[in-house]
């Protein structure tokens, strides 16, 4: 008898949810987490009188209780839902650069369509054109891969089938002239790590798609409480979880999953063993490559490593009205050329696009009365910061923390005057405590040829399975249902 | 996927598909890198460190320096107010204290800590009695958050020192005055008796030498015929000496106590909360007398702690649940033992602690029942989850 039915590597959000899946099913799971708190980058850490959120900014998929959407569906399934608080954000962002554009995009279809329209009259027509595509093409999305219509074909989804691998500017360049209004659309472009140029017009489409339809959301307590609210359910239904305990192997003979040894010599034996670590750790360190199988170490070196993120995170002593902040999330850009913008996510030179998120909009009460919380954002490769030498970082990472704090009080002048708590994190944080290499937050970049079409799922190694952004896409709302789908995909191997 | 593959039908996937088949031939190796996460991050952040005592000096009758060499390499940078926690095995009792790094970032070759002796200190006692030249130590890599932010605290600089507390500032003072930094600071340097300052010399000369470094030694039970400066640090002598308050940042280490005489004369003078830095400061010397103890039960009181797929053992209410796990022989991961990095943290399954204010816990975790063992006291039989 092996010593767990699974084992489960890491508590990230995809490792939480399949270890709850699978101990909800009655099964006899071990959580292995190298950090002393579930949820990977869903997590949040006290400073002083503020307790910060590390990685949510807005979490699609949620839907009201009326409507619910796929996440609300998921997380009702996992019986999780009272355990959290969510809150309902009815923006999606203020667009600014400077002097030349300044629109906020409310959280629904017609008013988004108004805000446009109305600051640029001239294309009012493609506005429209282009969120019909949008929603057309997300429709017949649903319809293929969703709802998986026996149907489904070209003729019958042409949106679909035409639009699917083209990239976002292509589509954008088709519609608009004027580059602001590119700029104002493909906001988002940020929250998924590749620009308009790289990015797929799906992924794009689907995010805008389902903020607008599902509303952005937030919760009472930040991403660390749905983490703990998935520990907490994990442990009721008999999970067993070591924290400061990372997995040091995952022992394969015969290309079998034998069990897991962990950074203390312990040997657990399971014939499954579901990774939430990186698919590059998991094979270059965990299985090791004289244990993988040749196919998937070059399926490996089909993708890059995506981007990390450079966070500045703010408790400020007042109200977010004492400090012009009125919507949760805005982008900051210092021009219109996103391709520039990400090319800089290469060096140390300033950002050109700056996220600036206060969660204290939707919720009064996520900071103590009186303050509130602004995270201030760039994504950022890890490359640049491995050429500071050690005993530089402390100034490079501070010189940096500035660049976003000019561009954030662009917007909202005299933020500095109100700090009261200030960390500063770079990709080598992240590395830190992810453990991954680049210190990436969403995984593999997300090219078109890195989406689900192309994936192979036979696992050459019996047993083994991966839950997280590395074998699907980055985010929470992704990453939460790939550990469900997972523990799905054991027990149907198990047989049950 | 169906026995029709629709995915062929997308345009652009059959093109996608050949590009995938050429990278699979021509891709990255990623086996290359095998071990290069935790490279590239030791050299900011290593697990542990090992140390060896390369010179110990005494510093004051009840204080001591120790200069710590690295044993297998370099030394790990810094930012001047950081600790490290040293672990040690004392009687077969393993546990660790946080120590403050006095020598400057700008010194790479080893770390300066100055030790007080605690009375009944445990750690204290033994790195003062029993540790010798030449010894090694264990160390974590340098942590904490207690050190000047640029991006807020701003030039002007009033240090708050009582007793050991003046570790942190060393560092910061040496490394203002060595390297010629652009800050101006006040130290004030509360301490009981003249005997009992630390570094009195090498703080004089600097202050001498440098005009941006101003040092007000405070005595609160002089000797007759003492002609310095006497009293607490209170808010007239802070304004007479360091005023305009404005837009100073005020940095407080030091006993327990210090800290409520000093935040209540800083309010006083109105400076605002965003403007005064606290080092954490260990568990209260006495936690049945803070606020909210319930009075029916005694320090003394003893509670049975079992943990969950573990052991039981004997916990006394006045003592840290972290303290009486290492006790009982059982390691919980731990650095600040102030309640603040939440390295230690358990899971209560049932019984009761009593946490004093400080401790930092998450929102969620205090709703799921997690807390902070160096900051939790049992008040009941405990069941925890480790």
């Amino acid at each position: 008898m092996p010593d767990y039915d699974v084992v489960v590597v890491g508590a990230g959000n995809g490792g939480l949810t399949s270890a709850l899946s699978l101990a909800a099913k009655g099964l006899d799971v071990l959580l292995l987490e190298r950090h002393n708190v579930p949820g990977g980058c869903a997590t949040s850490f006290v400073r002083g009188r503020f307790e910060f959120e590390v990685a949510l900014h807005q979490l699609s998929g949620m839907g009201g209780p009326e409507r619910p959407g796929p996440l609300r569906d998921l997380l009702n399934r996992l019986g999780v839902m009272d355990k959290v608080e969510f809150v309902e954000e009815d923006t999606l962002y203020r667009a600014v650069l400077p002097g030349l554009l300044d629109v906020t995009i409310p959280a629904d279809r017609n008013g988004a369509a108004a805000a446009l329209k109305d600051r640029f009259p001239g294309e009012a027509g493609a506005v429209d054109r282009f969120l019909e595509l949008v929603w057309e093409f997300c429709n017949q999305w649903v319809a293929t891969f969703v709802l998986r219509d026996p149907e489904a074909s070209k003729a019958r989804y042409p949106v679909y089938f035409t639009y699917a691998l083209k990239t976002a500017a292509e589509v954008l360049d088709a519609h608009f002239k004027d580059p602001l209004l590119k700029l104002a659309l493909a906001e988002y472009w940020g929250y998924m790590g590749l620009p308009p140029s790289r990015l797929p017009f799906a992924d794009l489409a689907i995010l805008i798609w389902v903020y607008i339809e599902f509303k952005p959301y937030h919760m009472k307590g930040g991403s660390q409480a749905l983490s703990n609210a998935l520990l907490d359910s994990f442990l009721e239904k008999g999970g067993r979880v070591r924290f400061n305990c990372a997995a040091r192997k995952i022992r394969v003979a015969g290309n079998r999953v034998q069990g897991v040894v962990t950074e203390d010599g312990d040997e657990i034996s399971a014939d499954y063993v579901m990774s939430n670590a990186s698919s590059l750790l998991t094979y270059v360190e965990l299985v090791g490559p004289e244990n993988a199988p040749p196919q998937e170490l070059a399926n490996l070196g089909t993708g890059t490593v995506g981007p990390s993120a450079f966070t500045v995170y703010l408790g400020l002593d007042r109200e977010p009205k004492d400090l012009g902040l009125e919507v949760s999330t805005t982008f900051i850009t210092d021009d219109a050329d996103m391709d520039r913008h990400y090319a800089l996510w290469r060096t140390l030179d300033p950002p050109g696009t700056t996220g600036v998120t206060c969660y204290d909009v939707a919720d009064p009460e996520f900071s103590p009365p009186g303050a509130c919380q602004v995270v201030v954002i760039s994504l950022q490769y890890a490359e640049p910061w491995l050429t500071v030498p050690p005993a530089r970082y402390a100034e490079t990472k501070y010189r940096y923390a500035e660049y976003l704090l000019d561009r954030a009080e662009r917007v909202y002048p005299g933020l500095r005057n109100h700090i009261e708590e200030c960390e500063v994190a770079t990709p080598l944080t992240h590395l830190r405590y992810l453990g991954h290499p680049g210190g990436a937050i969403y995984g593999f970049d997300q090219y078109a040829k890195d989406s689900n079409l192309f994936w192979e799922r036979t696992s050459a190694i019996k047993g083994l399975y991966f839950a997280g952004a590395w074998v699907g896409s980055g985010g929470f709302q992704p990453t939460l249902e790939s550990g469900v789908l997972a523990a799905r995909a054991i027990l149907r191997d198990m047989g049950r | 996927m169906s026995e029709r593959d629709i995915r062929l039908e997308i345009d652009g996937y059959i093109e996608t598909r050949r590009e995938l088949d050429v990278l699979k031939k021509y891709g990255f190796d990623y086996t290359a890198q095998r071990g290069r996460a935790e490279t590239l991050i030791s050299g900011i952040h290593p697990k542990r460190l090992r140390l060896r005592v390369s010179e110990i000096r005494q510093e004051t009758a009840s204080t001591k320096s120790f200069r710590l060499v690295s044993a297998d390499g370099r030394l790990p940078p810094f930012q001047a107010g950081q600790y490290v926690n040293l672990f040690v095995e004392i009687d077969g009792v393993r546990t660790s204290r946080p120590y403050s790094i006095a020598s400057p970032p700008n010194q790479t070759g080893y770390y300066e800590l100055a030790v007080r002796r605690v009375p009944d200190g445990f750690v204290s006692s033994y790195l003062l009695d029993e540790v010798r030249v030449g010894a090694e130590l264990a160390g974590s890599g340098p942590a904490g958050n207690f050190y000047h932010h640029p991006v807020f605290h701003g030039r002007d600089l009033v240090f708050l020192a009582g007793g050991s507390g003046i570790t942190p500032f060393m560092s910061m003072i040496r490394e203002t005055t060595d390297r010629g930094l652009d800050r101006r600071i006040h130290l004030f340097y509360g301490s009981r008796i003249p005997e009992d300052v630390i570094y009195k010399d090498e703080l004089e000369e600097r202050a001498a030498r440098h005009d941006h470094f101003r040092l007000h030694t405070v005595i609160s039970e002089p000797p007759p015929g003492y002609t310095g400066r006497t009293g607490f640090l209170t808010a007239d002598l802070l304004s007479d000496l360091a005023a305009p308050a404005g837009d100073k940042t005020f940095y407080l280490c030091g006993p327990e106590v210090m800290y409520r005489f000093c935040r209540a004369e800083l309010d006083k003078m109105g400076v605002a909360p965003r403007r005064v830095r606290s080092e954490g400061y260990g568990p209260p010397a006495d936690v049945t007398r803070e606020p909210g103890w319930p009075e029916d039960v005694a320090a003394e009181a003893r509670f049975t702690v079992r943990v969950r797929n573990g052991r039981e053992f004997e916990a006394r209410a006045g003592e840290t649940l972290l303290s009486s796990l290492e006790r009982a022989g059982i390691t919980v991961p731990s650095s600040c033992r102030s309640g603040e990095c939440s390295l230690c943290r358990i899971k209560m399954i049932s019984g009761r602690v009593f946490q004093p204010r400080g401790a930092r816990v998450r929102k969620s975790d205090r709703r799921f029942g997690w807390i902070h063992s160096c900051l939790a006291y049992p008040l009941e039989d405990l069941e925890i989850l480790i």
